[in-house]
């Protein structure tokens, strides 16, 4: 856990960059248009960046977080509802450690 | 793929006005129903992460980004990682750029006062809506605020909940709150991929992140399969 200090920073400079996401698209039009290339590859990077997280979440925890992520992830291919694949993963995480004490 | 190549909005400019906004706040309140359980989910993993109640809730309230928010958890260890930090959000975010380039022939020809609020709340719930109503003929742009102002409500309001109810959980584990975060974030790569050539971000991105965990400092492991996983879709998919 870090100090209160790094703490408010951490969470000012995560929002401060945050709001400037939101901010450049329509900043960056008004000088020259985005070309088709820039835009996939800011698509794929939104993407590739929470694969990375998932991917090394996974390699830290054990069966039980592959497990709750496994039907996090067919939950949501059926139901496409990111609330009940949420769900769906805490119950086997909370099940996994009833059972296993 | 939000990139079309659309005519250029009408001569008509864009409005903002209350009703254009409440417009956008009714539209948009039954999906913002769905953002409490989330913001109360992220103000109790927050809380087990050792983040004061004050501080998760102005993190929502500043923030706004589930996403964004939840990876900041990863990261929150004694000393933090800043760069690493700084670069996650950012490629979480980028997103964000690509949805404001689309709305920009619309926000552009606003006053630029108003230009900053509007897309200040700018979320991928608010923009769907907004974008295809503009694209469909709608000039007021209190469509686009009101719902991000009603979608941010939400999110605050399950995050002040969360970060109260959070100290009745002794051990986040037994009620599965440990893997919160890790659902979440894999049920939004789940829903992000809409066609197989966008697995290829996500396996080269996985795997670059898995290979490098013990290579690099903490969370550069995820900026390098971020923008190996970008590089490698954005070759193949050209």
């Amino acid at each position: 856990m870090p100090d209160p200090f790094s703490a408010w920073a951490a969470i000012l400079l995560a929002s401060v960059l945050t709001l400037a996401t939101r901010l450049a698209g329509p900043i960056v039009m008004a000088f020259l248009p985005m070309s088709a290339r820039v835009e996939r590859f800011l698509q794929n990077l939104s993407l590739a960046v929470l694969a990375a997280l998932v991917a090394s979440m996974l390699a830290r925890g054990g069966l039980r977080e592959a497990a709750s992520a496994a039907v996090a992830c067919a939950v949501m291919l059926g139901l496409r509802r990111s609330i009940w694949a949420m769900a769906a993963g805490m119950i086997c995480a909370a099940g996994w450690s009833f059972v296993a004490g | 793929m939000v990139r079309q190549p659309s005519p250029p909005p009408s001569s008509t400019p864009p409005l903002l006005t209350p009703a254009g906004l409440w417009q956008g706040v009714v539209q948009l309140a039954p999906v913002a129903v769905f953002f409490v359980p989330f913001g109360i989910a992220f103000g109790v993993v927050a809380g087990t992460k050792g983040m004061s109640a004050i501080q998760s809730i102005l993190f929502s309230l500043m923030a706004f980004s589930s996403s964004a928010q939840f990876s900041t958890l990863e990261f929150w260890h004694g000393t933090v990682a800043w760069g690493s930090l700084a670069l996650a959000v950012i490629a979480i975010n980028a997103r964000n750029v690509v949805m404001g380039a689309a709305l920009a022939p619309w926000v552009n020809r606003m006053p630029l006062a108003q230009r900053l609020p509007t897309v200040a709340l700018l979320n991928d719930a608010n923009f769907a809506v907004a974008h295809a109503a503009f694209k469909g003929g709608a000039r007021d742009m209190g469509l686009l605020l009101g719902s991000g102002l009603v979608l941010w409500a939400a999110w605050i309001f399950g995050a002040v909940v969360g970060a109260v109810a959070g100290q009745a959980f002794g051990n986040p584990a037994a009620f599965g709150f440990d893997v919160v975060m890790l659902c979440f974030l894999t049920a939004m790569v789940t829903g992000m991929v809409k066609r197989s050539a966008q697995l290829v971000p996500v396996v080269v991105g996985a795997a670059v992140a898995v290979l490098t965990l013990h290579l690099f400092p903490t969370g550069w492991n995820v900026i390098a399969g971020a923008f190996a996983g970008a590089a490698a879709g954005s070759l193949l998919d050209a």
